[in-house]
């Protein structure tokens, strides 16, 4: 199967600074990829990269086989939908309002709201758990809740490819898991391609195809979770001490920190 | 769904109920005056078309500076909407960046020192000297990781305190005979409003109007943000630039006519942002009707608040909007 977006050999850097040293990655349709690494490790800027919203200093990008930025902007949002890390927590208008934001590459400046578009913005609050909340203003709920109306935001969006820096950030354990139970969902419903940051070391494996793992700018291990998610593979990309056995009621990987000190803690 | 209707039958009334109220404001700033004007006179003016004293007072004095309070007051809230949701930032208003200040100067140099007339050049030069200011705020806020609204506020305080300096040369080294008028028109004056001024005007306000209007899903977009907004979708470089020329020409053709007003840009948006919410599509238009029919009332309390003679609209609207906008800002917990 053709990737749905592809990056080649991605370079970036801020000032001096090397973020990404030759990063490779393909995003394929119909799987959930998760992005994992540590703080600083260039997830962000990657994504921002894969979203267009940054140019690489060497390297390609290619959605559906084209360079993102040579699509006019708002057929490039209908194909790739994307959303950042932190959820605006002074936006002056309500949940609702805030998702439908996501209907504007269907819509331009001037047509109207169609029953589309009021159906997908139904459908997102509803996936995200929303509906009760869509008459509030975002300042009004909590930052989980905000989180999950970015994400519904880029679920209405109706996408291909979605890219979402760190979404569960925020989220309790329920949500957490509903978010994956979701992305998984619209992966296998409607081909979307999901490229997913996390730090859920245990939860991603759970969900994850296909794991990517940054470390340093670098892709330091990629595949299935087994093949990614090692002792040693952990130890290298974040310092710590894991043990990674099965989780014996469901069969997937199961990372769990060693209580040991991080190198470089005296005592 | 029921839900949108309903908003969508509230905004109905909001916009009637203002529009009502400018309708009153106009009605009632045109019946006002040091000479009282019997009803007959209106009909004399209105409907037979006479020209007795009474129509003659209505129609080329009362209603065009009536009018003009229209235009200026719609224009300038309207640009004030604009400049928040560009900078994102509910402080953002054409004075505050320098961009009335450089409409001044524009403004000053052709009528201190080329033509007295009210030509049609004069909005076009406050243009230029708007658009220049914007540009060289933008310009100097400007750094490699792209402009920060913060910094474009600072930049705009710093650039407004320098263009507000050269005024008062350029008003001291003008011909002693235009000092008086000019520092009148500086503090805000709807005094100028004649029939040929009002027909100046009506073509920039009612084009720089629309063309935000037409931008506002863009509007809407970019308060989530330059990435956030590129991501969903928009030429948000394009889209920043044209709201930018646009609530510049707003402005700067405003203040050609006008003089410097202040505090309607500021508070007005923030008013029909209570009634209407955020979305532009409602935002815009409230904001021009309540702009506009709260210029036509303290222009009318500028003319007869003070037995001894007119007071410059500018220090009304100053006086009436300062506690009005610390209200708002109590009421919403410092938020807005």
């Amino acid at each position: 199967m053709n990737p749905a977006l592809t990056a080649r050999k991605v370079e970036f850097r801020y000032g001096d600074r090397d973020i990404l040293r030759g990063v490779d990655i393909d995003l394929f349709p119909g799987e959930v990829t998760v992005l994992l690494g540590p703080n600083g490790s260039g997830k962000s800027t990657l994504i921002k990269i894969l979203s267009g919203v940054l140019s690489p200093r060497a390297g390609d990008v290619l959605l559906c086989g084209r360079p993102p930025r040579s699509f006019p902007r708002r057929e490039m949002a209908r194909l790739l939908s994307a959303v950042g890390q932190d959820p605006p927590v002074d936006f002056p208008m309500t949940v609702e309002a805030y998702v439908a934001l996501g209907r504007f590459p269907h819509q331009g400046f001037f047509g109207g709201t169609t029953s589309e578009d009021r159906e997908q913005v139904a459908r997102a609050l509803d996936l995200t758990e929303l509906a009760a909340l869509r008459g509030r203003a975002l300042s009004e709920i909590s930052a989980g809740e905000r989180q999950r109306a970015t994400v519904a935001r880029a679920i209405a969006q109706g996408a291909t490819v979605m890219l979402l820096d760190e979404p569960t950030a925020f989220l309790d354990i329920r949500h957490r898991v509903a978010f994956y139970e979701v992305v998984t969902r619209l992966a296998e419903t409607c081909g979307v391609a999901a490229l997913v940051a996390s730090h859920d070391l245990s939860l991603c494996a759970e969900y994850g195809e296909r794991i990517v793992l940054l470390s340093d700018g670098a892709v330091a291990a990629q595949g299935r979770p087994e093949r990614v998610l090692t002792p040693e593979n952990v130890r290298a990309a974040y310092g710590v001490e894991v043990a990674c056995d099965r989780n014996p009621a469901t069969g997937a990987i199961r990372v769990t920190p060693l209580r040991a000190r991080p190198p470089g803690v005296e005592t | 769904m029921s839900r949108g209707r309903v908003e969508t039958a509230r905004f109905g009334t909001v916009l009637a109920a203002l529009l009502s109220a400018l309708a009153g404001a106009v009605v009632l700033s045109t019946a006002t005056g040091p000479v009282s004007i019997p009803f007959g006179g209106f009909v004399d003016a209105f409907l037979r078309g006479g020209d007795g004293t009474p129509a003659r007072i209505l129609l080329s004095l009362r209603l065009p500076r009536a009018l003009l309070g229209v235009l200026v007051g719609g224009a300038l809230a309207s640009s004030g909407v604009a400049f928040q949701a560009l900078l994102r930032n509910p402080l953002a208003d054409p004075y505050i960046l320098g961009v009335s200040g450089g409409a001044a100067v524009g403004a000053l140099t052709v009528a201190l020192f080329l033509s007295a007339d009210a030509s049609p050049v004069l909005p076009l030069c406050a243009f230029l000297g708007a658009a220049a200011a914007a540009l060289s705020v933008f310009l100097l806020a400007r750094r490699r990781s792209g402009v920060s609204p913060e910094r474009l506020i600072l930049m705009g305080v710093v650039v407004g305190a320098f263009l507000n300096a050269v005024i008062m040369l350029m008003v001291t080294l003008s011909p002693p005979g235009k000092i008086p008028g000019a520092l009148y028109w500086l503090m805000g004056d709807l005094s100028l409003g004649t029939p040929r001024r009002v027909a100046v005007l009506l073509p920039y306000v009612t084009a720089g109007s629309a063309v935000l209007f037409l931008l506002s899903r863009g509007l809407d977009l970019l308060l989530l943000g330059d990435s956030e907004a590129f991501q969903a979708g928009l030429s948000v470089e394009r889209v920043k630039t044209a709201t930018y020329l646009t609530a510049s020409l707003l402005a700067g053709s405003v203040v050609a006519v006008s003089g410097l007003i202040g505090f309607v840009g500021l508070i007005v948006p923030h008013g029909a942002r209570a009634l209407v919410g955020s979305g532009h599509r409602r935002l815009l238009p409230a904001a021009f009707l309540l702009g506009a029919a709260f210029l036509v009332v303290s222009d009318l309390i500028a003319r007869t608040a003070s037995p001894s003679g007119e007071l410059p609209v500018g220090a009304v609207t100053a006086l009436a909007g300062a506690p009005f906008f610390l209200y708002l800002l109590r009421r919403n917990g410092g938020r807005s």
